[in-house]
This record gives C-alpha cells, sequence and structure tokens, in this order.
C-alpha cells in the first residue's frame, strides 16, 4: 500500500511515546496518510526514534527474507497431480 | 478431454499449481513436520481443483489457496486434537512499545549492532518455528509473503484487529529470541565494537592488498 502524503498541509507534530506505538503500522504502510505524515515528520527529526525505526525495517527484511527457499520439490507436484488425476485433471 | 474441462485445467495449471512452492512452504509453517505439509498440500489442491468452479476470475489465486489450506489445516489439527488454542497477543500498540522497550535494552548491551551486522536468516528461521501455530501463520503471511493485513484477516478467517495483535507480539517474541540468540554468542557491547573494528581493519588491509 503506498502512502499519498498531500506536502501542503502541515503535519500536526506528535510526541516519541505516540510516534512508536504507531511503529509497525507505520512500516506496514498500515497507516492512514496523516497519520503516516506525522509519523513521516516526526522520524525525520528524532534519532532517538529514526533508531527504532531503522532497526525495526532491518528486523523486517531479515525475516521477509529468512524463509524464501520454497520447500517444495518435483516430487511433491507429481504427488499432487496424480491425486488431481483421479479427480479427472487432465482426463476431461 | 472436453473443450470446456480442458480450458479449466490448463487455467488451474497456470493459475493454482503456480503456486506449488508458497503454499508448500506456508503449509509447512504450519505443521512443521515434512512429510504432514505435503499431505496438507496435495488436500489444499484437491480441494481446490473440486472447488474451481467457484473461484472468480481477477482474485488473487495464492490467497484463496492460502485460505484453503489454513481451514484443511485447523480442521485435521482439531480432528486430532493437536491445535493448543493459545490467547492472542495483548493490546497491539502495547505489544509494539513492548519490542521497542526491547530494543532499548538492547542497544545499552550492544546486542542491536551484532542483529544488524550478521546474517540473522537462520536464526529467525528457528524462531519463526517455536512459535505457536496462529502467530506463526501471521508472520509467514505479512512478513514472508507480504499480504496487508485486510489480506491476512480475510486468509485466517479473523478480525484485522486480531491479525494485528498476534503479528506484533510475534515480532516481539522473535526480536527477545533474536537478542537471546546474541547474548548466548556471548555478545557484549565491547565485543560487538571490536568486532565492527576488526571489520574495518580487515577491510582496509584488504583495500591496502588490492591496490596495485
Amino acid at each position: 500500500m503506498s502512502q499519498h502524503v498531500d506536502n501542503s498541509i502541515t503535519p500536526r507534530p506528535i510526541d516519541c511515546h505516540t510516534t512508536v506505538r504507531r511503529l509497525w503500522d507505520y512500516l506496514d504502510e498500515e497507516l492512514d496518510a496523516e497519520r503516516f505524515a506525522e509519523v513521516e515528520a516526526h522520524v525525520a527529526d528524532c534519532s532517538g526514534c529514526a533508531e527504532h525505526f531503522a532497526f525495526s525495517r532491518h528486523f523486517l527484511s531479515a525475516v521477509a527474507t529468512s524463509w524464501q527457499a520454497a520447500p517444495s520439490s518435483d516430487a511433491l507436484k507429481s504427488a499432487v497431480v496424480a491425486r488431481l488425476a483421479k479427480e479427472g485433471f487432465g482426463q476431461g | 478431454m472436453t473443450p470446456l474441462h480442458a480450458d479449466r485445467d490448463a487455467d488451474f495449471e497456470r493459475e493454482a499449481l503456480a503456486c506449488l512452492p508458497d503454499v508448500a512452504r506456508f503449509a509447512r509453517s504450519l505443521t512443521r513436520d515434512p512429510t504432514a505439509a505435503d499431505d496438507l498440500v496435495q488436500e489444499t489442491f484437491l480441494l481446490a481443483y473440486k472447488g474451481y468452479a467457484s473461484f472468480r476470475a481477477g482474485e488473487n489465486v495464492r490467497r484463496w489457496l492460502f485460505s484453503i489450506c489454513h481451514h484443511s489445516w485447523l480442521r485435521i489439527a482439531q480432528r486430532e486434537k493437536r491445535l493448543v488454542l493459545t490467547t492472542d497477543g495483548e493490546d497491539a500498540e502495547l505489544e509494539t512499545l513492548g519490542a521497542v522497550m526491547g530494543h532499548v535494552a538492547a542497544q545499552r548491551s550492544g546486542l542491536d549492532q551484532f542483529v544488524t551486522s550478521i546474517d540473522v536468516g537462520p536464526a529467525i528461521s528457528a524462531a519463526i518455528e517455536t512459535l505457536a501455530p496462529p502467530f506463526r501463520a501471521v508472520v509467514m503471511l505479512v512478513d514472508v509473503d507480504g499480504a496487508s493485513y485486510d489480506e491476512a484477516a480475510a486468509v485466517l478467517d479473523v478480525p484485522v484487529g486480531t491479525i494485528r495483535s498476534r503479528l506484533f507480539r510475534a515480532r516481539r517474541l522473535l526480536q527477545e529470541q533474536l537478542f537471546d540468540h546474541a547474548r548466548d554468542l556471548g555478545v557484549t557491547r565491547a565485543s560487538t565494537s571490536a568486532s565492527v573494528s576488526r571489520s574495518v581493519s580487515d577491510a582496509n588491509s584488504t583495500a591496502r592488498e588490492s591496490r596495485p
């Protein structure tokens, strides 16, 4: 989900507590545009919060790539196709 | 083979069977057992094939397969009474704060630098395996497969709020396990600094040696 922020509106200032409570929603791009902009503006000016967000972004990236290797095999596909064939798959 | 069935089967092979590696990975994350995962994958595709007529063109076929896979797994687990019902995460935002506080503590000890300086993929995979199934499933859908909260809620047939609370709790637990892993390896602020310094020194030496 991409955020389209209206840059003509200055985001309402928010404190660190509010910012970090939105950490995961922000990184997952699940905030509405207004709240997204509020977090973005705060993190741009707050080194402490920026460190939390940078670490969490790195963590999510590591999680995303930790399970990339698919455990499937040709044997599994053959077994699936054979089972489907009993239901008429590929036979009309 | 009638043309109608031939078309349907060709569509199914192109659209659904192409997702087999993703479904296998999801099934493996649910069952944590290769044999059980393979059985679940076969059951999933069998049900999908039987119900393919109800699949609406334009829908996300992978999410549809994940949903079938999850429901099949729930049915099997409940039948075998292996499903341990766990509480959902606490308040989602409290879980977020918990993760941040964990990071603050890790910053003090230097564990956070270690976590970001090495390949933690294997440690994360191992940590995901230890999560309870409801938490593991949401991590796989959102963090690994890239589903939105709404999409994950549709697959798992739970409210979006439940997805958030489970996901945020799972992430906090995973981070705690990573920090524990680093601590078990004897990482301290001093050793992290030394390691970073050594890496910089090694890099500089390599650069000097490679100069003509």
